[in-house]
């Protein structure tokens, strides 16, 4: 490569940096392969993950109360098990605004019935916060119940957690 | 000589001669991301035929695309399948020179299939910052003597501008106290439940025993770690290179303990690209193979 094929490069490096530029600012600044690579960019807010807990062995009026994670009610199902990628499971609770008969029916079929089988699975909201100056509290709230062939929403939640519009 | 002009003498050293070395080095950085690319292609396609039932969070091109139409009828499987057939005609240069771009466009059709699921994860970026960068050279710099230099160069002047731009990424995002080492605790505690939720057990490691244990050291790791972001950009300097390369290698180890998070084809490619390996190889050949030279 000689000088001028250098100043040619440079060029071209810019033209596809203006192009990386449009599609990451018109596109909350990701346009696969191009990101302003914003993870972590907002730092101490509180966080919502979720996960899944085996409640088979737990009586009807303890699985639907929320609690902290050293007290947590059924031991965890471990998704890798079961095929499940973990970030994508705790972006579908936490993301879903609307939990109509299909995005239930979808929970379900990421667990797979034939895994759930004869149990009962709570899929679980995680909340994790702040506290004073020094300790972060984390708080389990159980959201939906699957079974093989059902999902319950949780009694002691208002409706407005499971449907963001007003007519689902 | 134009600012600009000095960083691509750096990156694409127009006065040094191509040597075997650079040749064999070029095409075995090719099959690097050719593996990956094809691995990933296979990977998410799988996925999305198995687990993907609706779009939660539509990406890149399925904001124009109804993406779960590959849901299923097993075509996110034949669009793994076109992609390694096209990205092996473009690796053999049995095609025409845009080719590169197609496998791009697929790749970047296969990613948001998969990751419509409200996941945004970057761990395959450099994989496919390099797809484009052989696209992009493949068209413009078909020369055997002009796209590797082309191509290497391309990529180090990308990667060195995502690490500083994650860095003001952060600054704008949370302000100068991003380093408080509290938030570090934060995502400790998230991540936890991450591997809580995927294995079914969890304990922290010895680096988030310490980081949790105090506010002064959690932040110093979290600065160090910025810091290296900041200085991304110097990788564009060839002598600077491989120091810079080493700290972002460091910080990515810690990312990988203090988060549980890991980047293995990341830190791969940042060996490969961010040392002079093809001076390791010239001083063992004296001449490119002849299939190397008809594939470069």
């Amino acid at each position: 490569m000689n000088l001028p094929e250098s100043r040619r490069g440079m060029k071209i490096i810019g033209i596809t940096l203006l192009i990386y530029a449009m599609l990451v600012a018109s596109h909350e600044g990701e346009f696969w392969p191009f990101s302003i690579y914003p993870m972590f960019s907002q730092a101490g807010n509180p966080w919502t993950r979720a996960m899944v807990m085996d409640v088979t062995d737990l009586p009807d009026e303890e699985i639907w109360q929320s609690h902290s994670l050293d007290s947590k009610t059924g031991p965890p199902v471990a998704l890798r098990e079961i095929g499940v990628d973990q970030i994508d499971y705790s972006n579908f609770i936490s993301k879903t605004e609307n939990w109509t008969d299909s995005r239930r029916n979808a929970l379900r079929t990421m667990f797979g019935p034939e895994n759930i089988g004869e149990a009962r699975w709570m899929a679980a909201k995680v909340h994790g916060r702040m506290i004073g100056e020094d300790s972060v509290a984390i708080q389990i709230q159980p959201f939906l119940l699957v079974t093989a062939d059902s999902v319950y929403m949780n009694p002691l939640l208002d409706e407005s957690d499971y449907f963001l519009e007003e007519n689902p | 000589m134009k600012w600009h002009e000095r960083i691509g003498k750096q990156l694409f050293e127009p006065g040094r001669d191509q040597s075997p070395g650079e040749l064999i080095f070029f095409k075995c950085f090719e099959l690097f991301v050719l593996v990956w690319t094809i691995s990933y292609a296979w990977d998410w396609g799988i996925y999305s035929q198995l687990r993907n039932v609706e779009v939660v969070l539509p990406l890149g091109m399925a904001n124009y695309i109804d993406v779960s139409l590959f849901f299923d009828h097993n075509l996110a499987l034949i669009n793994a399948a076109l992609i390694t057939v096209l990205a092996l005609f473009s690796f053999f240069r049995a095609g025409p020179k845009w080719l590169y771009m197609v496998v791009l466009v697929l790749f970047h059709m296969q990613y948001v299939i998969r990751y419509s699921q409200g996941e945004i994860p970057h761990s395959q970026n450099l994989i496919g910052m390099s797809v484009l960068c052989f696209a992009i050279g493949a068209w413009f710099f078909p020369g055997k003597k002009e796209m590797p230099r082309f191509v290497m160069g391309t990529i180090i002047f990308f990667i060195g501008l995502g690490y500083t731009s994650a860095f003001f990424a952060k600054l704008i995002g949370t302000g100068i106290n991003w380093y408080d080492g509290r938030h570090l605790w934060l995502w400790i505690s998230e991540k936890s439940i991450d591997i809580l939720s995927r294995e079914g057990v969890y304990n922290p490691n010895f680096l988030q025993q310490i980081a949790l244990g105090s506010t002064a050291a959690a932040s110093v790791i979290l600065l160090i770690g910025w810091f290296t972001e900041l200085i991304g950009f110097t990788m564009w300097w060839k002598k600077l290179r491989p120091y810079t390369t080493t700290l972002i290698i460091g910080m990515h180890f810690g990312i990988t303990l203090t988060m549980n998070i890991r980047f293995d084809a990341f830190v791969m490619q940042l060996i490969l690209v961010g040392y002079p390996w093809y001076r390791l190889i010239d001083r063992y050949i004296v001449s490119a193979p002849v299939l190397i030279k008809r594939w470069v």
